[in-house]
């Protein structure tokens, strides 16, 4: 296939998770929907259910607003809007972790609202790194394991390395992609974000034979020019007219800090005989993401130092409105790029917006002060 | 029009509990100043972080979230807003995190001053949002930062897996300021403070607990006033010794049928939520003028750090209200509810705190329904003076008033 039609493919994967779903469930999988912004889904593939990702999606909210005010993000909200309304029926539970305030909120709501769709909680440490941390975070993905195991699933050591290994190998398939849709300023915005969505709603390996036959058919073609690359950062980035105006102002993106994109795939499970232990040293491990505890706010610098090595035009952050993590990283994001003579700039979007009219306007303020 | 006959003010009394508590209160930023000028370590705490550790260390401690909420009391809430939503805060931020941010620039505000510190920390069982709120005082301030990660905990009770993990973050917290400042820990400085805690907690749960008579012997305004000490001073000898003061005189007050609620009780609610401290006299005078005594808040729950054992210490650290799960944040206002014959439940949907608020709405009807009271929600803000309507506040309480009044006929009928 040419890289145009495999891109056709994982749009139409993106684009219909609930065919992604509803096929699986046909061959008899059993479905776990994983929430924001990280889960075990290692363990999950190990016990034999499909993890399927699940970020909410871009629509109107209403039955959410029984359980949450406004202030709320709408990634949570749309989460429990789409569970309330059924469209995650046949799902056997959902995975949430209490990373951000709100996230520990969703959980605590979905148990009343979703009632049908078990509610299993994952709770992460903060102080990950130090043997205490990591012993937390055993602990958290035992209690994952029971859960799952009450719902039919299997734990074994073995096959949980085996799955490791399924995902380390997708993690540097998405690390590889990132670096060749550098070098393809043709591949659009829209584009880019269906090979990251779609990940969330395939099996692994799956997922990992066409990024890698992507990553092949784009290698193999020359790649195209005048565009301005950017950098973007935020939680998510996959609204179509959010990246229709980026691919209409001549922007393209060289590099991601995107939570549903580049920070999924940053961290491998290292070597260890105890795959438990081992995934949860993978957490420890993890950084650079505003809801894992930064004293140092490494993320700001790998944003910077991101943008020097692949000669990037700009910073452009795509704060997901309510979001208090991200809104808190985002001075000093801003200071730093500053600082480094970087033009940095912040569009809000939320899963409710119907009109980006002033995304744009921001947007083309941006392209014209990287023309400059 | 009569001439207005100015009463002469009343003498202070320097033995009652109002006097003792709001001498401990200012008194804590005082000390904080002086430690500064001897050269001690000041340190800039979380609310909820385990005062045991600064106060066995002698650490002279600041707790940014009072310093806000006097600043928005004294009505600078939206000034300090302004400065950080100009350095790029999203006004969606906590009000309390962007006045201290803008503190943290500004290191001058004359609605009230705190000294500077050498460390900040910070404990999360309040909310999350506290990690990034202290990384970026860290930052902004050149200051080490030392983070107890106490995490929501999604079940009942407390696992053992979170008190291990939290009793290791302890000792290694101490460990680090030891090596930070030079501080030695002493165990039986540490014994002290944990009594000097506990006697406090007790005294305070024990006169919060006095609002079961009716009438109540306080108004609960009073409540949000004197848990200042409760958050700065739990560790102090002086703060039981006037906890217990507190306790004796609303005994008294029972005992007389007096009260610090100086009008008719006319109904009795809960209040939920913080403060909206740029409107404390607005909420206040809405229920008073109408008969409406806030009997009880969870903030007299939130603050019994009673235990008899270090693990019983950890494990309280670990049940404050905004680190545990809907069922039992639910129960514990339901106890509350029954024990002090609460009559309707006023809900403060408060724009700073999604955690708080985040499953407010599903809980409170829970609530009502197992008391078999009305509950009514307002929207406001702990700190954020645009974030509150006072015509929607007057509605609501006359609206929660109207049903309570209705399940006061009904059952007169029955």
């Amino acid at each position: 296939m040419t890289h145009t039609e495999i891109f056709e493919k994982l749009h139409e994967v993106a684009l219909n998770p609930k065919a992604q779903m509803d096929a699986y469930l046909a061959q008899g999988k059993k479905v776990v929907l994983c929430a924001p912004v990280y889960t075990p889904e290692e363990i999950v593939h190990a016990m034999g259910f499909i993890p399927m990702g699940a970020w909410g999606g871009d629509r109107e909210l209403n039955r959410a607003k029984e359980y949450c005010p406004a202030f709320l993000c709408s990634i949570a909200q749309s989460i429990l809007e789409l569970g309330m309304i059924g469209v995650y029926e046949g799902a056997s539970a959902i995975i949430i972790p209490s990373l951000c305030d709100t996230l520990k909120t969703l959980g605590q709501n979905w148990k009343y609202a979703v009632k049908d769709i078990p509610f299993i909680p994952m709770t992460y440490p903060q102080n990950r790194k130090p043997a205490f941390g990591v012993a937390f975070t055993r602990a958290g993905y035992e209690r994952v394991v029971a859960e799952l195991e009450k719902l039919g699933g299997k734990f074994d050591n073995a096959a949980l390395r085996a799955s490791c290994e399924v995902y380390n190998r997708h993690n540097a398939a998405m690390r590889k992609l990132d670096e060749v849709l550098a070098k393809h300023p043709e591949v659009t915005a829209a584009q880019r974000s269906d090979a990251f969505k779609s990940a969330f709603f395939m099996e692994k390996s799956e997922h990992t034979a066409i990024i890698e036959e992507l990553i092949a058919a784009l290698e193999a073609t020359p790649a195209g020019r005048g565009k301005k690359p950017i950098l973007v950062s935020g939680i998510l980035a996959d609204a179509p007219q959010f990246n229709a105006i980026l691919d209409e102002m001549g922007l393209y993106i060289a590099a991601d800090d995107i939570a549903a994109q580049s920070r999924q795939y940053r961290t491998d499970v290292p070597a260890g005989d105890d795959a438990l232990t081992a995934l949860a040293e993978k957490f420890a491990n993890m950084d650079n993401c505003s809801v894992l505890y930064d004293q140092e706010k490494l993320r700001v610098k790998l944003i910077v130092d991101t943008v020097k090595a692949r000669g990037i035009a700009g910073v452009l952050v795509v704060m997901t409105k309510f979001c208090d993590p991200e809104e808190f990283d985002y001075v000093p994001i801003k200071r730093a790029c500053e600082a480094a003579g970087i033009p940095v700039t912040i569009v809000e979007t939320d899963r409710q917006m119907a009109h980006y009219e002033q995304a744009r306007t921001n947007i083309e303020t941006f392209r014209d002060m990287l023309m400059m | 029009m009569a001439e207005e006959v100015k009463k002469a003010p009343k003498p202070v009394d320097v033995n009652s509990a109002k006097y003792k508590l709001g001498k401990i209160a200012a008194d804590a930023y005082t000390d904080a100043f002086q430690a500064k000028k001897e050269g001690k370590i000041v340190a800039w705490v979380s609310s909820n972080f385990p005062v045991e550790i600064p106060e066995t260390l002698g650490i002279a401690t600041v707790y940014p979230e009072n310093q806000a909420a006097g600043i928005a009391a004294r009505g600078a809430g939206e000034r300090m807003c302004n400065v950080a939503e100009a350095d790029g805060y999203s006004n969606d931020i906590c009000a309390y995190a962007r006045i201290s941010l803008a503190y943290a620039k500004l290191k001058e505000c004359p609605e009230q001053e705190v000294a500077m510190p050498d460390v900040v920390l910070c404990c999360n069982n309040i909310c999350n949002c506290m990690i990034k709120w202290y990384e970026n005082l860290a930052q902004d301030l050149g200051v080490p930062m030392l983070m107890l990660d106490i995490p929501f905990n999604p079940d009942y009770d407390v696992p053992q897996s979170i008190i291990d993990y939290v009793s290791a973050q302890f000792w290694d917290v101490v460990a680090k300021l030891e090596e930070l400042f030079g501080l030695k820990w002493d165990d039986d400085k540490f014994q002290e403070v944990t009594g000097f805690s506990c006697r406090a907690s007790r005294a305070w749960l024990a006169a919060t607990a006095c609002a079961k008579y009716t009438p109540s012997p306080f108004n609960g305004f009073d409540l949000l006033n004197h848990m200042a000490v409760m958050v700065t001073a739990r560790g102090k000898e002086t703060a039981g010794e006037a906890m217990e003061t507190l306790y004796k005189e609303y005994m008294d007050n029972h005992a007389n049928g007096t009260s610090t609620f100086r009008t008719e009780e006319k109904y009795r609610i809960m209040f939920e939520g913080i403060a909206c401290w740029p409107y404390l006299r607005v909420t206040s005078t809405g229920l008073k003028s109408r008969g409406i005594n806030m009997v009880t808040t969870i903030y007299a729950d939130a603050f019994g750090f009673d235990y008899n054992s270090f693990e019983g210490m950890i494990r309280a650290y670990c049940s404050v209200p905004n680190a545990i799960n809907l069922e039992k944040s639910r129960d514990k206002r339901i106890k509350l509810c029954k024990d002090n014959n609460v009559e309707g439940l006023l809900v403060h949907t408060n724009r700073s705190c999604k955690l708080w608020s985040g499953f407010m709405y599903e809980m409170s009807r829970q609530i009502g329904e197992a008391c078999d009271i009305p509950v009514t929600s307002f929207d406001g803000d702990q700190a954020d003076p645009r974030n509150f309507s006072e015509a929607q506040y007057d509605t609501r309480v006359q609206g929660l008033v109207e049903i309570m009044d209705a399940n006061k006929a009904a059952k007169g009928a029955m």
